[in-house]
C-alpha cells in the first residue's frame, strides 16, 4: 500500500501497459471502473500546439487572440496531425479522508495490425517535443515496440465491412433478370445436389476414397467441423440471389459472406447444420469469434469504450485539447465547428469536467499555468487533508515513473473537489449541501500561449492582467518588412493613419502579421472600411495601402481558420482568405463579436506591487 | 536488443517481390537463415562521442579509395497517391522524391570509408553508425521543428530492434549549409542590436508614457531600490551586498553578483514591461548603471544591471560584452553545425560516393545538410554533381553489367540477397567458398573504447553502407578491375568499365530511366521491363471524387461506352479515389472534360440516362488535365485520400478544359451549393462560363442519345436499387 503525498514516493505506482499485458489489465481496470466515482485521463503525444513554446509556426498556437471557436479548428489540426504514444487513465474514488486511486499508463502506437493503413498512414512529430519527453525519461522503444494498437469507432466499422465474414440479411430484391435466374438456376441444383449428398445417410458408409472423390466431384469444403459448399459471386446482385436461394432451400442451410480485400464479397459460404440447435450453435460460434475478432481491431479503444459507457464523470487538463485528441484517434474524424464536436463528444462522454476551469473559480489559482503550480499552490494556501491510497502496486520496477501526470491530476481534482464542494469531504457533517459536478462539466477552457515568446519568462504575470475585449476591436495588419519590431511597426503606423495615435495595443503574432487592438470601440471598423472602400479623399489609408500594408477584421481570421488555410505565416493564409470570393471580409460583422481574453502587457498588477 | 551476431541473408527466395520499390531494399524479408556468425564491427555515433569520432573519421576518409553510405529514414511516402508510379513523368517523380525528403526525418546515417591495403591484398573498411536527430539547438529557425513518420516505416524499424531511444535522447544534430548562414547572420545581428540597444540606448524612441499608476509606483519603488543599492555599494564596498527586502514579494529581490569584475543585480522575475520600466528609470537617474543582456552557458538570456567607475569602465564593458557575444555566437552554431561536419568532409575530400539506389538518400543530403531542393529535377542533378563529382548507385551497376546479372541468375534484387550473393566469404564466413575470385574485406574496429562497437545487423544504417561498399568492391572485381595494379590508391573514374556507371542512378525503382548527374540527362534504363505500353501525358486525363464503388473495370466500361471501345489505351488508379485515364487520342481529352462539364451544368433526362453519369453521381467528380496531377502533387500538403488532397490543395472548380490555344476555363457546376452555406468553398466561375455550355447543349450528337438509350436500362435498375 503506497499512502503518498510526495511524487518521489510513486515510483512505480502506475500500472504500465503494453501489448503483452493488455487483455489482462482490461479485466482489471473494467472493474476498477464500475467502482469508481471519477475516471482521470492525461495522455502523452508526439507533439501539441498549445504549449510549445517552440512552434515552426507560431501563429497555429493557440493564442490569446482565439475566440473558442478558432481554439477549436486549431486543436483539430493538433489532434490531426500528431499521435498518442502514451494514455494514462485513473479510476479513482473518495473513501473518507483519503482517495483510492487506480492509475494505469497504457503504451501506444498506431502499429497497422490488420494492413488496412489504419488506424494512421503517417503522424507528425515536434522535435522539440520529443527532445523534452527525452529528458524527462521518456522510453520510446516501449512505445514503438510493444505498443498496443487501436482503430476509432469509424474506422472499426470500415475494418469489419473487410475482414469478418458476415451473415447477410435477405431482403426481396427486384424481379430477376435472365441473366440472374440462369445464375439462381445453376447455383440452386449445385446447392440441392450438395446438401443432399451430404444428408444421404448411405454416403456415410463409404470409404474414405469414395469420399474424397465425391468431395471433388461436388466441391464441399469443411467450415469447423460442418461440411460446407463455397459459390463464387461476382457481384453484390450475385450475393444477394444466392443469399435469398439458400434460405429458400432448407432452414437448416447458413449462408455466410466472405469479403476479399477492398470489401466486396467473393464468395458465398454455404454451411449445413444438423439441426436447429446445432444451427444456434454455429451462430454463437460466429459471433465468438466477431467479438474476438473485435478485441484485436479495437485494441485500445476498448478501455475508450469502458470509459464512455459506465458514464462516469472524466476528469482531465486542458480537455478541448486532449479531448479533440480522444475524438479523432478513438471515435470517428473531427466535426468542422466546436458545437457539432461538442454534441458528438456528449454522446460519448456526458461528463467532462475540466480541471483547468475548476482552477479559474478559485480566484489565485487562475495564475497556475500547469498541473504543479497548482499543486505547489493549493498545499501552500489550503489546508486539505486529503491523501491519495493505491492500493494496486506495479510489478516492481519502480524506476519507471511515466504516466505520473494522471495522479497529479487526481491529486489536483481531489483538493478542488473539497475546496468546491463538489465531493463531500470527512469533515462537512451529512445533509450538508455538495455542488453537483454537473455545474461544472463540459466548460473547455482552452489554454493559450502567450504572443510574446522571447519574454518566456514573464508568463507568472500574464494571467492577472487579462481583460476582456471584443474580438470587433482586433485588426490584423500585414505586409510589413520581415523582422520588423512590434514597437518599430506601432511608430510606423502612427505615421501613417491617424487612427493609430489612439491608445492602441500592437504583438506580433508571427514574423510577418501583427494584431492591433483598439481601446476605442468603432476605431478599427472605421479602419476597415476606409481601406476597403479605398476612400480617396483621405490621404491616410491610401498611404496605408500604397506601403503594401493590408489590414482585415476578425472575420478574415476565423474565416482562415474554418477553411482550414493553415499556412505557415499568417499572413500568406490572410492573403488566401482575402482572395476567396465570399463577401468583404476587411469589415468585421459586427452581428457575431465575440469576446477575447487580452492579456495586457503594459499592465500591472497592483498586487505584485 | 539487436541481435548479437550478424544473421547472413539467404533471402533471396523469400524477398518481397518488390511490388513496392524504394522500400524495396529496406523491406525485404524478415526470414534470414542463420548459416554463420560473424561479427561487423560497426561504431555507433551519438552525441557523446561524436567529436572524437568525426576527428578518426577525417583520417579514414582522407586515405579511402571511396565511401560507402546509407541512410535510415522515418518514411517514404506521405500520402499513397505519392508512390512511385511507372505512370509517373520525370518531373512528378521528382516531385515526389522532394516531398519525400522534406518531410521525413534521416534517424541513422551510416558511413563506411573503404581502403585498399596492397600489402594486405584486401580492402580495410571502417563502418559508422550515426544516430542522427533533429534537434532544435539554436533560437532560430533550426533543422525542422516537425517531421513525418509513416506508421509502417517505423514499424519496421523497430522490427529491426532500431533503438529510437538513442536516436531521441542521443542523436546528432545538424544544420545545413543555408540554415548555417543564416543562424549566423541572425543571432549575430539579433546580439547586435542587442548590443547597441542596452549599451547606447538607441530605443530611446520607445517612450513609454507613465500613464497608469501602477506604473509610476512601479516606476518610483524601483528608483529608491537602486538609489539604496548604490549607495550601499559606496558606502561598503567590501561587504556582502544584499538589499534589504520586505518578505511580501519574492519577486522584487535584488541577487547581487560580479559582471565581468563588476558589482551587478540579476534581474530576475521581472515582465518585459517591469524591465523597459526599469531600463527607463537607469537612462533618466543613474549614469554609472548599465543595463546588458547577456547569454548564459544554457543559451538564456540574462538581464543584469551592472556598476560601473567610469566613461572609460563604460567603454570596457561595451566591449567586453560585445566581443562575448560573437564568440559565444559563434560556438553555439558551429556546435550546431553537428553531423553536418560529416556531410562537408565527404564534399571537400571528393572521394568516390557509393551507395545502394541512393537517389532518395542524396536528395535527403542536400535538403539535410545543404539547403531547400531546387525545383526541377536538372537543377538538382547539377547542383549535388558540384558538390558530390563521383557517385555509383550499385543497384544500377548490378543490374545493368551483363556479367554480374548472369551471376545473380534471377535472385531478388534486395542489397543483403546481393551481398550474400556477391560476397558469401564476407557475409558467412563459415562456408569455406573455394575461389580466389572474392575480393578480400577486412573490418578494422580501432583500439579505443571498444564499447562503442555493436556487430552490424541488416538496415542498420552502418551495416548496410558496409554491405553496400563490398558489393562495389566485389561488382568492380567482376567487371575486371584489378586492384593489385592500382597500389596505392585506386583512381575508379579512370577506370573504363566502371566510368561507364559513374554517376548514373535510378530516380526510383520503376521509372524505367536513368539520370545522369554530371548533365541532368534523364535517358530510358535498356534493362528495365516496362509494365505499361509508352504513355503520352497530353492524352491523360485525372479523374477524382467518383463515386466509391466504380472500379478500374467499371471506369473503362462507362467511358468506353461514350467514346467508343478503342478509345482507351490505359486506366490507373492512383488511389480509390482518383485515376488517370488515357485516350487514344489527344483531342478525346477536351471532348471528355467538355462534355462532363455539360452533363453537369444541365439536368434533362439525356444528361441523366447518360452513360456517364454513373460516373459523376454523387457530385463530387473532379476532372482535369496531366497538370492538375503535378500541380497536386507539387503541394506541400499531404492527405491519405487524393480526394481530400485535392480540396486542401484549394481546388474548388469541378472540371478544367484546356483550349487550344493554351487558355484554361474552370468550371463549376452551380449545382454544387451546399445548402445554408455561407463559406466560399463553393463556386467560383473563372472564364466565360456560359458559352461554352450554351454552344454544348447542341452539340450533344445523335450518337449520346443513341448510347444513353442503350445504358438506360442498366441505369435505370440502378436507380432502382439505390432508391429502394
Amino acid at each position: 500500500m503506497v499512502a503518498s503525498s510526495g511524487k518521489h514516493r510513486w515510483g512505480g505506482a502506475v500500472k504500465q501497459i503494453t501489448k503483452s499485458n493488455f487483455s489482462a489489465a482490461l479485466q482489471q481496470i473494467k472493474v476498477h471502473i464500475q467502482d469508481a466515482d471519477f475516471i482521470a485521463v492525461s495522455s502523452q503525444k508526439t507533439g501539441d500546439l498549445a504549449a510549445s513554446s517552440s512552434h515552426r509556426y507560431p501563429w497555429r498556437r493557440i493564442l490569446p487572440i482565439d475566440i473558442a471557436e478558432t481554439a477549436y479548428l486549431k486543436a483539430k489540426l493538433a489532434a490531426e496531425t500528431f499521435e498518442l504514444l502514451q494514455f494514462a487513465v485513473c479510476p479513482f474514488r473518495f473513501q473518507g479522508s483519503k482517495v483510492v486511486a487506480f492509475p494505469y499508463n497504457f503504451h501506444l502506437f498506431p502499429r497497422d495490425e490488420l494492413n488496412l493503413g489504419m488506424p494512421s498512414y503517417s503522424f507528425s512529430c515536434q522535435t522539440s517535443f520529443l527532445a523534452s519527453m527525452a529528458r524527462e525519461g521518456f522510453d520510446f522503444n516501449v512505445s514503438i515496440y510493444d505498443g498496443i494498437s487501436y482503430l476509432s469507432r469509424a474506422q472499426e466499422s470500415i475494418a469489419k465491412e473487410r475482414t469478418t465474414p458476415r451473415v447477410y440479411s435477405s431482403s426481396s430484391s427486384p424481379s430477376p433478370s435472365v441473366a440472374d435466374s440462369i445464375f439462381i438456376g445453376r447455383i440452386k441444383s449445385r446447392v440441392e445436389n450438395w446438401r443432399n449428398a451430404c444428408k444421404d445417410p448411405c454416403n456415410m458408409a463409404d470409404g474414405s476414397l469414395a469420399k474424397s472423390l465425391r468431395k471433388l466431384i461436388l466441391g464441399g469444403e469443411v467450415y469447423g467441423s460442418r461440411p460446407s459448399l463455397s459459390i463464387d459471386v461476382c457481384s453484390d446482385r450475385q450475393v444477394q440471389l444466392a443469399l435469398e436461394m439458400v434460405t429458400h432451400i432448407s432452414d437448416d442451410l447458413v449462408p455466410l459472406v466472405v469479403p476479399d480485400k477492398s470489401g466486396g464479397a467473393k464468395s458465398v459460404r454455404v454451411v449445413l447444420t444438423s439441426s436447429e440447435e446445432d444451427k444456434n450453435l454455429l451462430m454463437s460460434e460466429i459471433q465468438n469469434l466477431e467479438e474476438e475478432q473485435n478485441l484485436k481491431v479495437r485494441g485500445f479503444r476498448e478501455v475508450i469504450d469502458l470509459i464512455s459507457s459506465s458514464k462516469k464523470p472524466i476528469i482531465a487538463y486542458n480537455c478541448l485539447h486532449d479531448f479533440t485528441f480522444i475524438h479523432s484517434k478513438f471515435i470517428s474524424p473531427l466535426q468542422p465547428s466546436l458545437n457539432e464536436f461538442m454534441c458528438s463528444l456528449r454522446l460519448v462522454f456526458s461528463n467532462i469536467v475540466d480541471v483547468s476551469h475548476l482552477l479559474k473559480e478559485i480566484g489565485p489559482l487562475r495564475k497556475a499555468r500547469n498541473l504543479p503550480a497548482a499543486l505547489s499552490y493549493l498545499k501552500r494556501q489550503f489546508f486539505v487533508p486529503i491523501d491519495v491510497e493505491i492500493p494496486q502496486l506495479a510489478d516492481g520496477n519502480s524506476n519507471n515513473n511515466h504516466g505520473h501526470n494522471v495522479l497529479k491530476l487526481t491529486r489536483v481534482f481531489a483538493k478542488l473537489g473539497i475546496l468546491l464542494k463538489i465531493v463531500p469531504d470527512c469533515q462537512t457533517s451529512l445533509g450538508q449541501h455538495t455542488v453537483p459536478i454537473e455545474e461544472y462539466a463540459n466548460i473547455f477552457y482552452p489554454i493559450s500561449n502567450s504572443l510574446q515568446e522571447s519574454e518566456a519568462d514573464d508568463v507568472d504575470f500574464h494571467m492577472d492582467n487579462v481583460r476582456k475585449i471584443s474580438t470587433d476591436d482586433l485588426v490584423f495588419i500585414w505586409g510589413f518588412r520581415e523582422g520588423t519590431s512590434a514597437a518599430e511597426l506601432k511608430n510606423h503606423l502612427r505615421q501613417t493613419h491617424s487612427v493609430f495615435s489612439e491608445d492602441i495595443e500592437l504583438q506580433l503574432v508571427d514574423k510577418t502579421c501583427a494584431v492591433v487592438v483598439f481601446q476605442k470601440s468603432g476605431s478599427a471598423e472605421a479602419l476597415l472600411k476606409e481601406i476597403g472602400s479605398g476612400m480617396t479623399n483621405s490621404t491616410a489609408p491610401s498611404k496605408i495601402i500604397s506601403e503594401g500594408l493590408k489590414a482585415a477584421g476578425y472575420e478574415a481570421y476565423k474565416k482562415v481558420c474554418r477553411l482550414g488555410m493553415w499556412e505557415a505565416e499568417l499572413a500568406d493564409s490572410l492573403d488566401c482568405a482575402l482572395s476567396e470570393p465570399s463577401g468583404d471580409l476587411t469589415i468585421s460583422s459586427g452581428e457575431d463579436a465575440s469576446e477575447i481574453y487580452w492579456s495586457s502587457e503594459s499592465m500591472i498588477d497592483l498586487n505584485d506591487l | 536488443m539487436r541481435s548479437r551476431w550478424l544473421i547472413s541473408a539467404f533471402s533471396r527466395t523469400l524477398t518481397l517481390a518488390c511490388s513496392h520499390p524504394v522500400h524495396c531494399r529496406r523491406f525485404s524479408s524478415s526470414a534470414t537463415a542463420a548459416a554463420a556468425t560473424t561479427a561487423v564491427a560497426v561504431k555507433k555515433v551519438t552525441k557523446s562521442n561524436f567529436e572524437p569520432a568525426l576527428e578518426d573519421l577525417r583520417l579514414r576518409v582522407r586515405e579511402a579509395d571511396f565511401v560507402a553510405i546509407d541512410l535510415e529514414m522515418t518514411g517514404i511516402t506521405s500520402a499513397p497517391w505519392r508512390d512511385a508510379f511507372e505512370f509517373d513523368r520525370s518531373d512528378v517523380r521528382y516531385l515526389k522524391v522532394k516531398d519525400s525528403a522534406e518531410k521525413f526525418a534521416v534517424v541513422q546515417f551510416g558511413v563506411c570509408p573503404f581502403r585498399w591495403d596492397g600489402a594486405k591484398g584486401s580492402f580495410i573498411a571502417h563502418p559508422h553508425n550515426f544516430y542522427v536527430f533533429p534537434r532544435k539547438e539554436l533560437p532560430v529557425d533550426g533543422p525542422s521543428y516537425e517531421f513525418l513518420c509513416q506508421t509502417t516505416s517505423i514499424d519496421f524499424l523497430a522490427k529491426y530492434q532500431f533503438d529510437f531511444n538513442a536516436c531521441i535522447h542521443e542523436g546528432i544534430s545538424y544544420l545545413s549549409r543555408a540554415q548555417e548562414a543564416e543562424a549566423l547572420q541572425t543571432l549575430s545581428s539579433a546580439y547586435k542590436d542587442e548590443f547597441n540597444n542596452s549599451l547606447y540606448n538607441l530605443e530611446e524612441h520607445v517612450e513609454i508614457p507613465l500613464l497608469r499608476t501602477a506604473d509610476l509606483i512601479f516606476t518610483e519603488r524601483m528608483k529608491n531600490r537602486f538609489h539604496q543599492w548604490c549607495d550601499e555599494l559606496i558606502k561598503s564596498p567590501a561587504k556582502n551586498y544584499r538589499l534589504e527586502e520586505n518578505s511580501d514579494s519574492n519577486k522584487m529581490q535584488f541577487q547581487t553578483v560580479f559582471f565581468k569584475m563588476r558589482p551587478a543585480v540579476l534581474l530576475d522575475g521581472f515582465s518585459s514591461h517591469q524591465l523597459k520600466l526599469i531600463r527607463l528609470v537607469l537612462r533618466k537617474h543613474f549614469k554609472d548603471l548599465v543595463y546588458v543582456r547577456s547569454v548564459d552557458e544554457n543559451a538564456m538570456w540574462k538581464k543584469i544591471v551592472v556598476y560601473t567607475d567610469s566613461e572609460e569602465d563604460k567603454a570596457s564593458l561595451r566591449k567586453e560584452v560585445q566581443e562575448d557575444l560573437l564568440r559565444n555566437t559563434e560556438a553555439r552554431v558551429r556546435s550546431a553545425v553537428g553531423f553536418r561536419h560529416v556531410i562537408d568532409l565527404l564534399t571537400s575530400e571528393e572521394k568516390l560516393i557509393v551507395g545502394h539506389n541512393c537517389f532518395l538518400d542524396i536528395a535527403h543530403i542536400y535538403c539535410k545538410f545543404f539547403g531547400p531542393l531546387p525545383s526541377s529535377m536538372v537543377e538538382f542533378a547539377l547542383a549535388v554533381h558540384k558538390n558530390f563529382p563521383r557517385i555509383i548507385d550499385t543497384r544500377h551497376l548490378v543490374n545493368s553489367s551483363h556479367v554480374i546479372q548472369y551471376l545473380m541468375k534471377r535472385s531478388s534484387k534486395s542489397l543483403s540477397s546481393i551481398f550474400s550473393l556477391l560476397c558469401p566469404r564476407i557475409s558467412s564466413p563459415s562456408l569455406h567458398v573455394a575461389s580466389n575470385s572474392y575480393v578480400k574485406v577486412e573490418v578494422q574496429a580501432d583500439e579505443t573504447g571498444s564499447s562503442c562497437f555493436n556487430s552490424g545487423a541488416k538496415h542498420e544504417a552502418g551495416y548496410d553502407a558496409f554491405m553496400t561498399g563490398c558489393v562495389f568492391a566485389q561488382a568492380c572485381s567482376h567487371l575486371g578491375m584489378k586492384f593489385e595494379l592500382h597500389s596505392p590508391s585506386i583512381d575508379f573514374s579512370k577506370n573504363d568499365k566502371i566510368q561507364n556507371y559513374m554517376n548514373l542512378l535510378y530516380p526510383s525503382w520503376n521509372s524505367g530511366t536513368v539520370i545522369d548527374l554530371s548533365t541532368g540527362i534523364e535517358n530510358p534504363d535498356s534493362s528495365y521491363k516496362r509494365r505499361y505500353p509508352q504513355i503520352v501525358f497530353s492524352n491523360i486525363v485525372l479523374v477524382w471524387g467518383f463515386p466509391s464503388n466504380i472500379k478500374p473495370k467499371d471506369l473503362k466500361e462507362c467511358v468506353c461506352k461514350v467514346f467508343g471501345p478503342d478509345s482507351i489505351t490505359l486506366i490507373f488508379f492512383v488511389d480509390s479515389t482518383a485515376a488517370l485515364i488515357q485516350f487514344s487520342k489527344e483531342d478525346l481529352v477536351n471532348e471528355f472534360l467538355i462534355l462532363k462539364d455539360n452533363l453537369e451544368s444541365n439536368d434533362d433526362p439525356i444528361s441523366v440516362l447518360h452513360p456517364l453519369a454513373k460516373l459523376l453521381e454523387g457530385g463530387n467528380t473532379h476532372a482535369a488535365n496531366y497538370e492538375t496531377y503535378r500541380d497536386i502533387c507539387g503541394s506541400s500538403i499531404s492527405k491519405v485520400l487524393f480526394v481530400d488532397q485535392a480540396e486542401a490543395v484549394g481546388i474548388r472548380w469541378k472540371t478544367k478544359v484546356e483550349n487550344g490555344s493554351g487558355e484554361t476555363q474552370k468550371f463549376a457546376s452551380s449545382s454544387e451549393i451546399t445548402p445554408g452555406d455561407n463559406s466560399p468553398a463553393v463556386k467560383q466561375v473563372i472564364g466565360k462560363k456560359n458559352d461554352p455550355k450554351r454552344q454544348s447543349h447542341h452539340q450533344v450528337s445523335c450518337e449520346d442519345i443513341l448510347d444513353s438509350l442503350h445504358a438506360s436500362k442498366l441505369l435505370f435498375e440502378k436507380q432502382v436499387r439505390s432508391t429502394r
